[in-house]
């Protein structure tokens, strides 16, 4: 029980590095997912989902090629991508505080930034666990149930849904610095996503006119649009609806590039702000 | 300049702010290497603000709190990096059981795998925690979750521990075997920062104290040293027949008697300014009075009149 003499100099003792100790917190953090069974219950969905799909797709009389049978599973994509940021990341930060587990934690020789690291990694960890399952079912189910061969599309969409998820979880993580609590937390990435993102969408593309292509769910529906052959373009539609009145409908599709700039510029920006919030706060209470 | 070898917590000139209210104001101290010190103050003094500061758990507003010569609000890697602490009641991840969390603090501190399972087993073991250590943490009591928080602190067998009000909230028992544990911790070479109102529990088990009020220091040094130089002392002073007003007067008028207070027909409590010496010469003066006196002696803890005296001052 005799205290530790072995120390250097300057009264400390050799620490990992902070690569190391970003490893160590995400590899506890998975463990956490694991356990509280989060993870499963994500799998789950998606397994009824999966399930589904197959079944309305197995049953349809219209032939199907293998790239449209794997079309029908990504549709559902950016759901998955938005329920696992909530669960990966919308309490990932708040939590430390609102359970108190801060005060275990923070007191050992590891930066905040190594902590925040490492629970952006055990998240996306999961998140990629999620989608890569989801595209092995499709791609299996396609190839089974679709005609002639699969094009390259199908990963350059994985790709974009991974992207689209890293960028959802740092938003998430940018939240879960900044709320107080875990469920307001974890409603507000999901509420943030599903209604005010889509709805600020729509209304700067459907009724002003401009392009959203700086929005990120506008951007992560480039997931599903490169699967089409060829990738749709922007188009302006004026209907008449008599009286000499007439109303324009605006159809928008992100550009590949400009979508895959944006998520990146998510990602950075919301672990940056993440990462400042994280940082000033303190253990108050 | 940062503080030397001999001197592992070494506070200057630290205050924190809310809002303009200064939760700790311009508070400086220095805990010697193996020393028990006992942080003390009453609620709201700034005990657990400068604790939280000293762990990294809050900034500070203005001041320096060094760990072992580091400077803890500017590299508090480093310094964090040889010190134990349990601050407030931690709570730990439900999820994970004992042997689990402590693999992961001492992972997180750089501990080789074997070196953790063979000091969790040891720690597991002080705290009384051998039977549960492969339970999740979940459901654990207050009180165990307090032991194995001091098992945490412990692990890494660090040369400073930072406890903050280790017993709060427990029951008598668990009380008790914190007491033992820190008892054990004080015949080894640790030197130990401990704050607490619990004034029986200080006077046990530190050599040391601070005593603090409104986030100032009020009085720090060896316990025996500030008991002694305190200046007054209260003495119970049992009479064999009760004691009439007149002869409470005449008590009162002695020398060095401040204070006399009637506690039963037959007890009084005398507030004396002095020392052994004096408390030997009230002794000798209240006989001469002609009353039969059953038993004398200084009340309560003595500790206790000390904090008191002190905090009365500054309310």
């Amino acid at each position: 029980m005799e205290a530790n003499a072995n120390a250097t100099k300057n009264g400390t003792k050799t620490l990992p590095s902070d690569l190391q100790q970003v490893g160590v917190v995400a590899k506890y953090d998975v463990l956490k997912y694991l356990r509280s069974r989060r993870l499963l219950g994500i799998l789950i969905i998606e397994a009824l989902v999966l399930v589904l799909i197959t079944a309305l797709v197995a049953t349809s009389d219209r032939p199907h090629t293998v790239d449209e049978v794997i079309s029908q599973y990504i549709g559902f994509v950016s759901i998955l991508i938005v329920l696992g940021a909530t669960l990966f990341g919308g309490d990932a930060i708040v939590s430390e505080y609102q359970n108190r587990t801060g005060f275990l934690l923070f007191p050992n020789p590891v930066k905040k930034s190594s902590i925040l690291a490492g629970k952006f990694a055990s998240s996306v960890a999961a998140m990629s666990l999620m989608l890569l399952i989801y595209y092995a079912v499709a791609i299996v189910g396609g190839l089974l149930m679709g005609d002639g061969g699969m094009s390259t599309r199908v990963f350059a969409s994985l790709g974009l849904a991974l992207l689209y998820g890293i960028s959802a979880i740092a938003v998430a993580f940018l939240i879960s610095s900044i709320m107080k609590g875990s469920t307001g937390a974890l409603i507000l990435t999901f509420a943030l996503f599903f209604l005010i993102f889509s709805i600020a969408t729509s209304l700067i593309g459907q009724l002003g006119g401009i392009k959203p292509w700086f929005m990120l769910d506008f951007s992560g529906g480039s997931l599903s649009y490169i699967m089409n052959n060829p990738y749709p373009v922007d188009s302006v539609d004026t209907i008449g609806i008599g009286s000499g009145m007439s109303y324009t409908i605006y159809n928008y599709f992100p550009e590949v590039y400009l979508s895959i700039a944006v998520m990146l510029a998510y990602t950075v920006v919301s672990l940056v702000l993440a990462y400042v919030f994280f940082q000033r706060r303190q253990m108050a209470a | 300049m940062a503080p030397g070898p001999t001197q592992p917590i070494v506070i200057r000139d630290l205050t924190k702010e809310f809002n303009g209210f200064k939760a700790v104001d311009d508070l400086s101290l220095t805990v010697e290497r193996n020393t028990f010190l006992g942080f003390l103050g009453p609620n709201g003094a700034g005990k657990t603000t400068a604790i939280k500061i000293l762990t990294n758990l809050l900034d500070a507003s203005s001041g320096s709190a060094y760990l072992n010569g580091i400077d803890v609000t500017r590299r508090p890697k480093q310094a964090l990096a040889g010190i134990g602490a349990v601050v407030e009641t931690p709570e730990f991840y439900p999820y994970l059981t004992p042997v689990q969390t402590l693999t992961y603090l001492g992972r997180l501190r750089g501990m080789p795998r074997q070196a953790i399972d063979e000091r969790s087993r040891e720690l597991l073991h002080l705290v009384l925690l051998t039977d549960w250590a492969d339970k999740k943490i979940g459901k654990f009591s207050k009180g165990m979750k307090q032991r194995l928080a001091l098992a945490q602190a412990l692990l890494h067998r660090p040369h400073v521990l930072i406890l903050d009000e280790p017993t709060t909230g427990l029951d008598p028992r668990g009380m008790v075997e914190i007491r033992n544990i820190l008892k054990e911790l004080k015949k080894e070479n640790y030197t130990v920062f401990m704050s607490s109102h619990l004034l029986n529990e200080v006077q046990e088990v530190c050599d040391h104290v601070a005593l603090i009020d409104h986030g100032k220091m009020l009085a720090s040094g060896e316990v025996s040293e500030l008991l002694k130089n305190k200046g007054c002392r209260m003495l119970e002073v049992r009479f064999l027949q009760p004691a009439d007003d007149a002869a409470l007067q005449r008590i009162g008028q002695l020398a060095g008697v401040v204070e006399v207070e009637r506690l039963s027909p037959e007890t009084v409590m005398v507030k004396l300014k002095g020392q052994e010496e004096e408390q030997a010469d009230l002794l000798d003066a209240i006989r001469g009075l002609g009353t039969k006196v059953s038993s004398f002696g200084e009340s309560g803890n003595p500790l206790e009149a000390l904090y008191m005296s002190l905090i009365k001052e500054t309310r």
